[in-house]
């Protein structure tokens, strides 16, 4: 995903405060338009009473005003105070909650901010964030954004910023994670269905402006565009009224079991779930398909995910069931990577290169993004104890693997510290609000299909007036959908040009 | 193969003095030394000179400075706004192109301002004239004809980046040395260039012409260590014009009144009625079979050298879209000239098969071949290997410009070899070195797509590759570049700035006095019936936003309010054009605000991306490595540099500048 706006944004405040002159262009205009005001779930997204929502830019005052249905004056700042939550539109009280003001420069950003502090259930959170998204000037956060304008406004210090990489890097993955599960089914084939029409729209206007004249282009190839731009305009238009949006949003930190073969990924799925969901038998190749279950693991909401043994296989059902697991893999948040431990190499020193290849082959290759991973190590209760201590002395001098943990689905051995571990995991992860949350990527996505379609308007305003703005309507719209598919340079509109047309020197 | 003749029957020498006495030239040293006298030679030498730099030229042959080696026109989409740019900057490509252009017309003229292309028909001797009386009276530089055999280097100044330093070059046959600051290359295709006829082979650069830069190949690839890369392009046979049937194609008209390149030119040389026509024709199936039967004696066509994804050959054409209709534009060579340009059917096939195919179409079925077309593949260095300014990154005091960074096209090379001669007489001078950003000009989006993301094929400009193109038109390239040419640059002259003053003040004053104007709707319909202004609309409407609607032009106002609007009539399209884009270019003002300040943080060119300074994933230690951005908006248009790690770099660059201001 595109995060470039916001820290882009950020650069430019630097730059103002580093005093780089900015050569102002000599055309005849004039200044560029106010920053935008941007909102988000700051609270973490597990079991909690209460969620606070923020929002930060200049737009914050007005927002609280009509959110917290204050018609005059801003509550006294930094006090609390108790108000109905409102959508502005319907006027529907979405719940009662604290509201607080802290006007800039002395708060969190340096920017005006609005704080809501509202019931923590999904329906609630999901009612405030859609009705700050229909305020007009408000745009949801991207990662990191809120630091970053702290940052860039100097509430930083620079031994606090040295983690910003670090952070905004993680929360761009888990960002990513999260819109590649989204596009990973209809709704992602959807959006780069009308992706691809609109760049090749584009590639034909442009095509057009650059070429027409000298080369064979005729008129009859903007025929075909004005019949596509407007279909696809009621395409995205449609789906954006569509209330139930297509996919079901799945909450909740994505955990994914894999490894070899019968290693008992399924037995310690269902120990997690505590009842056999999962068909467990001493046979390779038991599960197929992925197993997925929903589950609380203490008091954060978890989607556990069985998945087929990790082998070659002639058989193709099974083969599926490969491809399926290693993309799961792909798009977990943590992996649970288990090993049958008495497949171990017998000498202790070759215990690490063992599993070194282990966890290359499970986890996705050239993702250079250190994945929350665990690796488990099932079966003890075969081994003799001199060992698995043996084992346990190689694994504390190799630091680089991933956490270990020794356990045995069937006696139970060691399940309390692997669970104790996980948990860990889900705390760091569940306490990163804007890491997992479905409901707000969505929010992004719609908020750039919103753009996209107003953009799109430009294109019919100047069709038979000016090919040129027609054409900037339509760059305009694509790279709106391109902050959710991914962006579309110039070159890939020449590779299209050239593609589609015969174009000569 | 066929003996060459000239392409010109009689090359037309200039009556005044060919060259400045050149016998002490090598007892001298200059700021400045061109090596090469094409497009790009010619418009850096005389940036070089303009800036203040004494400038030596160096030429194979005088008599070729400004000749127009493959096709007889210049401007066009794209290409066009290269031009006006080139000209707002005060080179000599616009000036040279109203003095020679004998066919112009505007293209797109109905696709919208921003997209306009400017463009003409040139008579070669003229446009050789013109460059050559330009560049011979030049104060400040001294033209010698020459080879040059390779280049002067010494150990690099520790104080700048780069690995060595260039200090002058040494002449072809045993000739002198001769010393200076700064080298500005632009070879060509003359780089271990080799032409293609059929199965012929033989080394050059252009046909009729010496092969040279031997030892510069070696100069660059073996004692600077610099990457290489080939590429391969082609010119089309000229057709004697007497046997020509016009009749049998399509008659292509001048536009009747001819609009100067220059922004200094109220008119061209050649007098409206004086324009001469092109014409227009297509290819048949004979042509498709002919360029199949001659595959296998066509080892250009064969060969694995990166070719583009454009079609520059008639066999690319037909090869990659068979069976189909191209177009094949007879351009005339000049007002006086026996030959036709058959623009479309660039072909490097035995010579005889050439006459096969081009009779196969209609209108050519008794044409003559007056010199065959060939292809030619040449070395080119890899572009990224620049700083922005085209100084290599690993030497100092070399520029590069032209043909020799990957591109074609006459206009894209005046384009680079007048910054690297802005640059070279800066650098020569003591001054700093300069860029252009991508929001100021298609300049700078030409030169940061090379430096940046380097070439797999000629590099050729598009409109579409400026993400600022509804800013950066034609029409106000003087606007965009002059001031700053003169303010900052230091390549432009008094008078051209002054009137470039003269007209940014002129349209202030009008848009302000338009705005001044504020009527209600039913004052608008009053004065002017025609205009459909809706029935909804009840607020005030000033004169500027009057020229938004299509059918008012500011003449239109000018005669309804001719005591406040007709002062301004000179600039009546240039008003209207401002008006309508007045909205699209604000909404683009944050954009590229943003990215000027991205550009403005530079990055140091010997940074080590490998050290443990800076937190960045291996992999984007090696694209920063390998690509080495000048600046942070350079680096953020690499592929594979992720936010987090242009996070890293900003903080890198604050901290040091801190530290730097804290010194």
């Amino acid at each position: 995903m595109s995060l470039s706006r916001c820290w882009r944004r950020a650069l430019r405040m630097t730059a103002v405060r580093l005093r780089v002159r900015v050569r102002c262009d000599s055309s005849v205009s004039s200044a560029a338009g106010p920053v935008d005001t941007i909102y988000a779930l700051s609270s973490g997204q597990g079991r909690c009473g209460v969620a606070v929502v923020r929002v930060s830019g200049p737009a914050a005052g007005g927002a609280l005003r009509s959110v917290a249905g204050l018609s005059r004056a801003l509550p006294a700042p930094r006090t609390a105070l108790l108000r109905s939550i409102l959508n502005p539109q319907t006027n529907e009280v979405l719940d009662r909650g604290l509201v607080l003001w802290f006007p800039g420069p002395h708060s969190f950003t340096g920017e005006d901010i609005a704080e809501f502090h509202i019931h923590g259930g999904p329906a609630v959170i999901n009612g405030v964030l859609q009705a700050l998204g229909s305020l007009p000037g408000l745009r949801p956060a991207e990662a990191g954004e809120f630091t970053q304008r702290a940052f860039h406004a100097g509430k930083l210090d620079l031994t606090e910023v040295e983690g910003l990489g670090d952070l905004i890097h993680a929360e761009t993955e888990a960002q990513r994670r999260q819109a590649l599960r989204q596009m990973a089914g209809d709704l992602g084939q959807l959006y780069n269905d009308w992706s691809q029409r609109l760049k090749r729209c584009l590639a034909h206007v442009e095509a057009f402006i650059d070429f027409s004249e000298g080369d064979l282009i005729e008129d009859g190839v903007l025929n075909q565009v004005d019949l596509d731009v407007p279909q696809l305009q009621m395409e995205i238009e449609n789906h954006l009224c569509d209330e139930r949006r297509g996919e079901r949003l799945r909450s909740g930190v994505q955990v994914v079991i894999a490894g070899s073969t019968n290693v008992g990924k399924s037995s310690l799925f269902n120990i997690l779930c505590q009842r056999p969901a999962a068909i467990v038998s001493p046979i390779a190749g038991t599960t197929r398909d992925i197993v997925e279950t929903s589950l609380d693991i203490g008091g954060f909401p978890v989607l556990l995910s069985d998945t087929a043994g990790l082998r070659d296989t002639g058989d193709c059902v099974e083969k599926e069931g490969v491809r399926r697991a290693r993309h799961m893999v792909e798009l977990a948040d943590v992996t649970l990577v288990l090993v049958d431990s008495t497949q171990l190499p017998q000498e202790p020193p070759m215990v690490s290169g063992f599993l070194r290849e282990y966890l290359m082959n499970v986890l996705p290759s050239g993702n250079n993004y250190k994945q929350q991973r665990l690796l488990i190590l099932n079966k003890i209760d075969l081994l003799p104890k001199e060992h698995i201590s043996a084992i346990q002395n190689v694994l504390t001098q190799t630091s680089d693997l991933a956490p270990v943990c020794i356990l045995s689905c069937h006696s139970r051995e060691g399940l309390e510290r692997f669970l104790t571990l996980l948990q860990d995991r889900l705390k760091t992860l569940c306490g990163d609000p804007l890491a997992g949350s479905p409901s707000l990527t969505q929010t992004r996505h719609r908020a750039h299909l919103q753009n996209c379609v107003e953009a799109l308007n430009q294109y019919y305003q100047y069709r038979n007036v000016d090919l040129a703005l027609a054409a900037e309507g339509l760059r305009l719209g694509l790279s709106s959908l391109g902050r959710i598919t991914g962006k579309v340079g110039a070159e890939e509109i020449l590779d299209v040009i050239f593609r589609d047309f015969c174009i000569g020197k | 193969m066929l003996p060459v003749r000239r392409l010109l029957a009689q090359p037309r020498f200039p009556s005044f003095s060919l060259a400045r006495s050149s016998s002490n030239s090598s007892h001298k040293r200059y700021d400045v030394i061109v090596v090469g006298g094409g497009h790009a030679g010619t418009e850096a030498a005389a940036a070089a000179t303009r800036i203040g730099a004494e400038t030596l030229l160096i030429t194979q042959k005088i008599q070729t400075i400004g000749a127009l080696s493959c096709n007889p026109s210049m401007g066009g989409i794209g290409k066009g706004h290269l031009v006006k740019e080139v000209d707002a900057l005060d080179g000599l490509m616009g000036r040279a192109g109203d003095y020679a252009g004998v066919h112009f017309s505007i293209l797109n003229r109905r696709k919208g301002p921003a997209v306009w292309g400017p463009r003409a028909q040139l008579d070669r001797s003229r446009y050789k004239e013109f460059i050559q009386s330009e560049l011979l009276n030049m104060p400040r530089l001294t033209v010698i004809e020459g080879s040059v055999e390779g280049l002067l280097v010494s150990a690099a100044d520790p104080e700048q980046p780069g690995k060595h330093r260039v200090t002058g070059v040494r002449m072809a046959d045993g000739g002198d040395k001769i010393l200076c600051s700064s080298v500005v290359l632009t070879t060509g295709t003359f780089l271990s260039g080799s032409l293609f006829m059929g199965r012929t082979t033989s080394p050059g650069g252009r046909m009729g012409e010496a092969p040279s830069c031997a030892g510069l190949s070696h100069s660059l690839k073996e004692v600077l260590g610099l990457k290489l890369g080939r590429l391969k392009t082609g010119t089309p046979p000229r057709i004697i014009r007497e046997t020509v049937n016009f009749s049998l194609t399509q008659l292509q008209l001048p536009d009747p009144q001819p609009t100067p390149f220059s922004f200094i030119n109220t008119h061209t040389h050649c007098k409206p009625e004086e324009q001469i026509p092109c014409h227009l024709t297509v290819t048949t199936p004979g042509v498709d079979r002919v360029v199949r039967e001659s595959l296998p004696v066509n080892s250009h066509v064969q060969q694995d050298t990166k070719g583009p994804r454009y079609c520059p050959s008639i066999e690319s054409r037909v090869l990659r879209f068979p069976g189909r209709q191209h177009q094949v534009w007879l351009e005339p060579e000049g007002l006086n000239s026996d030959l036709i340009y058959p623009q479309g059917l660039s072909m490097t096939m035995p010579p005889e098969m050439q006459l096969r195919l081009i009779q196969e179409i209609p209108a050519l079925s008794q044409a003559e071949i007056h010199t065959p077309g060939y292809g030619v593949q040449y070395d080119f260095v890899c572009p990224t290997q620049l700083f922005p300014w085209l100084q290599l990154k690993s030497v100092q005091g070399l520029f590069l410009a032209g043909q020799i960074n990957g591109t074609t096209g006459y206009e894209e090379a005046a384009a680079q070899g007048l910054w690297a001669g802005v640059n070279a007489g800066r650098t020569a001078l003591s001054l700093p070195p300069l860029s252009l950003s991508r929001t100021e000009s298609y300049i700078g989006v030409l030169i940061d797509d090379l430096v940046v993301h380097g070439v797999t094929e000629p590099y050729r400009m598009f409109t579409s590759r400026a993400e600022f193109r509804t800013s950066l038109r034609p029409d106000n390239a003087d606007l965009r570049l002059t001031p700053k040419g003169r303010e900052e640059i230091g390549c432009v002259s008094q008078h051209r700035y002054q009137e470039a003053v003269r007209v940014q003040q002129g349209l202030t004053e009008a848009l302000s006095t338009l705005n001044s104007i504020s009527l209600s709707p039913p004052c608008w319909r009053e004065k002017l019936s025609d205009v459909g202004i809706s029935e909804n609309k009840s607020t005030l409407i000033s004169g500027e936003e009057m020229l938004l609607y299509t059918d008012v032009s500011f003449s239109i106002l000018a005669s309804t309010f001719p005591d406040l609007l007709s002062p301004y009539l000179e600039f009546a399209e240039r008003i209207k054009i401002e008006a309508v884009y007045r909205p699209h270019c604000e909404k683009q003002q944050r954009e590229m605000e943003r990215m000027r300040e991205e550009e403005s943080l530079s990055l140091p060119p010997d940074f080590d991306y490998f050290s443990q300074q800076v937190s960045l994933s291996n992999e984007v230690r090696e694209i920063l490595d390998r690509a080495r951005p000048s600046t942070l908006g350079a680096a953020m248009r690499l592929k594979g540099v992720t936010p987090a790690a242009t996070v890293h770099l900003l903080n890198y660059v604050t901290k040091t500048d801190r530290k730097t201001r804290g010194k």
